[in-house]
């Protein structure tokens, strides 16, 4: 079997402008400037408009006092299928249980929303929220005074008017 | 026999002894019906109502906590009737129950909680507000949170009939009622009283040492033997993170039956404690070095070779026969020699007056009786201090195991041509040593104790040990076998077997008959000091 080769009949240097084709491809630019149906979002002008079930980042909610919800139960570590929370419970002042350490390891987190799920409380979070950036890895492990700073929309795991997704 | 009595529970025949309750039989078929007032080492006043049985022919559901089982008998514990009526007293009890699980200690191993979830409804009708009582500091190690009390009476039982020491009643009638202690007096000062904790079904009584530490569910379970007297009370060591978080009596009638003693079940936190022995050290010209198990092991047998003169040791009633029995082997391989032991002794025995064979015994250290048995002597005074003076003079070679030197100097046994110290922890007269061999403490390697009747009982490894810490019965195993060219024993049940071969006492015993329940030595050697 013989190899048909086809041959390109390229434009000779010096003999050819460019003229035409930059601006064919300036039209396309200024159409889509005008254009109403336009897809860039001006990040960070813009804000995205995160869906409703987004999860990010944890957050711990408080109360009016400054406590956090979070009563040391125990059930988010023992939900967490990535292992990544640290809590060890304890008394305050008042008597009541609080959790002496809450750390996230954000980094080893899967973002699955199991904590805030089991979450007899309320307390624990997952967050509309995905601007997280650092300039080093331990500040990923967020500890209770963090997670109780964040001030970020919190998800929602379902449709409260549909609970069950019937 | 005359004496049984066949039954149907369930659709399934049984045969018991007369006189078996009914919920003992269910538990012969696999049956396990709830109950909260009922408990095996305590009287029965049947006044939970949550046992109810149905049986054929009677008028109304029985409680098969107090109903006798007769011939002939048809019970269901799982008909609509039975079920129903769980299912109502459940009810009532949650009409005042807390559902506070989230911060209750009992969360996990809780019976309300197991009962509700099986048989209980899914949500409650109850719309009154329930009642509050707050929490009430019992004294002693006891906290009580009367809102989750279920009143089976437990606790109350239990002071009364088995401490026999009333420090705890009802007050009050109906729906009002709840457990106190007579005014101030509390439960201080009385020495079994953890054991309501144990007792108590629900959340009501909780532990002021284990208050908020740990969920029950991340507690891993190993059997043990209580290491704080020679009682040798079953145990479960109840561990997380590698820690000992909390002890819990194991069931063994011959031994303990249900309870231990508030002095054994707090004397833990030295099982934690961090600063641990973890490498073999060495001392040599330059100094002390840290070096491997080979290589340290290689040069104390060269040194027990090379040195003249005979043995003295001191051994410690902490460690296990296993380890003894390793350490006098050793010493008789090296030529023999005197191998003593000191003993810390409590004034006197705190008894559990309901359970008379239990009590907690003045020797304070799990395995003085084993010692005895393997021909150790006993030095010392009641302080566990003193009587190392002819040990601390002697010119040849000193092997220490277990004991910490806690009261002897620097200067100890500086006479001594070798010294070697096997321990878990350093302090001055360990420092000073020539070859420091880190062990492993009951709770990290499998072993035997010999407690104050001869009842030899296993436990097993609960922790990880630290760095290159090892049972000392395979560090002294494995010089007698580089001394005399046997076999390093790999396992606690081949160190045991050559225990076993070398003490009469032990003929005959095995791991496999101690199993968890323990097994009695041959012999009967008067424990010393008694």
């Amino acid at each position: 079997m013989t190899i048909s080769v086809k041959m390109m009949r390229r434009p000779e240097p010096e003999k050819n402008s460019y003229l035409r084709a930059t601006l064919s491809g300036m039209a396309l630019t200024f159409r889509h400037l005008v254009n109403p149906a336009k897809v860039t979002l001006q990040y960070p002008e813009e804000e995205a408009d995160l869906h409703a079930r987004w999860r990010g980042t944890h957050r711990m909610e408080v109360h009016a006092d400054g406590r956090p919800k979070c009563v040391a139960c125990g059930l988010c570590p023992t939900v967490c299928p990535a292992n990544c929370i640290r809590l060890v419970g304890g008394e305050d002042d008042q008597g009541n249980r609080y959790p002496v350490v809450y750390e996230i390891d954000e980094f080893r987190c899967i973002f699955c929303g199991m904590c805030q799920e089991v979450c007899p409380v309320e307390a624990i979070h997952v967050g509309r929220h995905f601007e997280n950036a650092e300039y080093t890895r331990d500040r990923f492990v967020y500890d209770l005074d963090r997670l109780m700073e964040q001030d970020h929309p919190t998800t929602l795991l379902w449709d409260p008017s549909d609970p069950r997704s019937e | 026999m005359a004496d049984t009595i066949t039954l149907t529970i369930d659709g399934q025949e049984v045969s018991v002894p007369k006189g078996t309750t009914l919920l003992k039989a269910a538990e012969k078929v696999g049956k396990d019906v709830p109950h909260y007032c009922y408990h095996d080492g305590l009287s029965s006043p049947a006044m939970c109502r949550l046992c109810l049985v149905e049986v054929q022919g009677a008028p109304k559901p029985m409680p098969a906590c107090v109903t006798q089982a007769m011939d002939g008998q048809v019970v269901s514990t799982e008909s609509e009737l039975a079920l129903d009526m769980r299912r109502g007293v459940l009810e009532f009890y949650l009409v005042n129950h807390p559902l506070d699980c989230p911060i209750c200690d009992m969360s996990g191993e809780c019976h309300l909680q197991d009962y509700v979830h099986e048989e209980g409804r899914d949500h409650g009708r109850s719309r009154e507000p329930k009642r509050v009582f707050g929490r009430d500091d019992f004294g002693g190690d006891v906290l009580f949170y009367g809102d989750r009390c279920v009143m089976c009476t437990r606790c109350v039982r239990f002071m009364n009939e088995v401490e026999q020491d009333q420090r705890l009643c009802v007050v009050e009638r109906g729906n009002r009622s709840v457990i106190d202690t007579f005014f101030e007096r509390g439960l201080e000062g009385t020495h079994w009283h953890d054991n309501i904790v144990d007792l108590c079904p629900v959340g009501a009584l909780v532990s002021k040492d284990f208050l908020h530490k740990a969920r029950a569910w991340d507690l891993d379970h190993t059997p043990s033997v209580c290491p704080s007297c020679s009682q040798g009370c079953n145990i479960e060591l109840h561990t997380r993170d590698n820690l000992v978080q909390r002890l819990k009596p194991r069931e063994n009638l011959e031994v303990n039956a249900f309870w231990m003693c508030d002095h054994g079940r707090l004397n833990y936190e030295w099982i934690n404690h961090g600063e641990r022995a973890e490498a073999p050290l060495v001392r040599d010209q330059g100094g002390v070095k840290a070096m491997g198990w080979k290589e340290a092991l290689t040069l104390l047998v060269a040194r027990l070779g090379d040195v003249e003169g005979t043995v003295k040791a001191v051994a410690s009633p902490f460690a296990s026969n296993e380890d003894l029995a390793a350490l006098q082997a050793l010493v008789e391989s090296l030529g023999g020699g005197d191998i003593v032991y000191r003993m810390p002794r409590a004034e006197d025995e705190i008894v559990l007056k309901g359970f008379p064979t239990l009590a907690r015994r003045r020797d304070l250290a799990p395995n003085g009786r084993g010692a005895d048995l393997l021909g150790l002597r006993r030095v010392g005074g009641d302080d566990g201090t003193g009587g190392l003076e002819d040990v601390s003079a002697h010119a040849g070679v000193v092997i220490v195991l277990g004991d910490g030197l806690a009261d002897q100097g620097a200067d100890f046994a500086s006479g001594a041509a070798l010294r070697v110290h096997l321990g878990t922890r350093s302090g001055p007269a360990v420092a000073t040593a020539d070859f420091v061999l880190p062990i492993t403490t009951f709770a990290e390697q499998e072993g035997t104790f010999t407690n104050h009747e001869g009842r030899v009982q296993r436990f097993w490894p609960a922790l990880n040990a630290p760095g290159l810490a090892r049972p000392a019965w395979l560090v002294l195993g494995a010089l007698v076998a580089e001394g005399t060219g046997s076999e390093t024993p790999r396992r606690a049940d081949e160190a045991f077997a050559r225990l076993v071969a070398a003490h009469d006492a032990f003929s005959g015993l095995s791991y496999d008959d101690i199993g968890t329940r323990g097994a009695v030595v041959n012999d009967t050697v008067p424990l010393s000091g008694d």
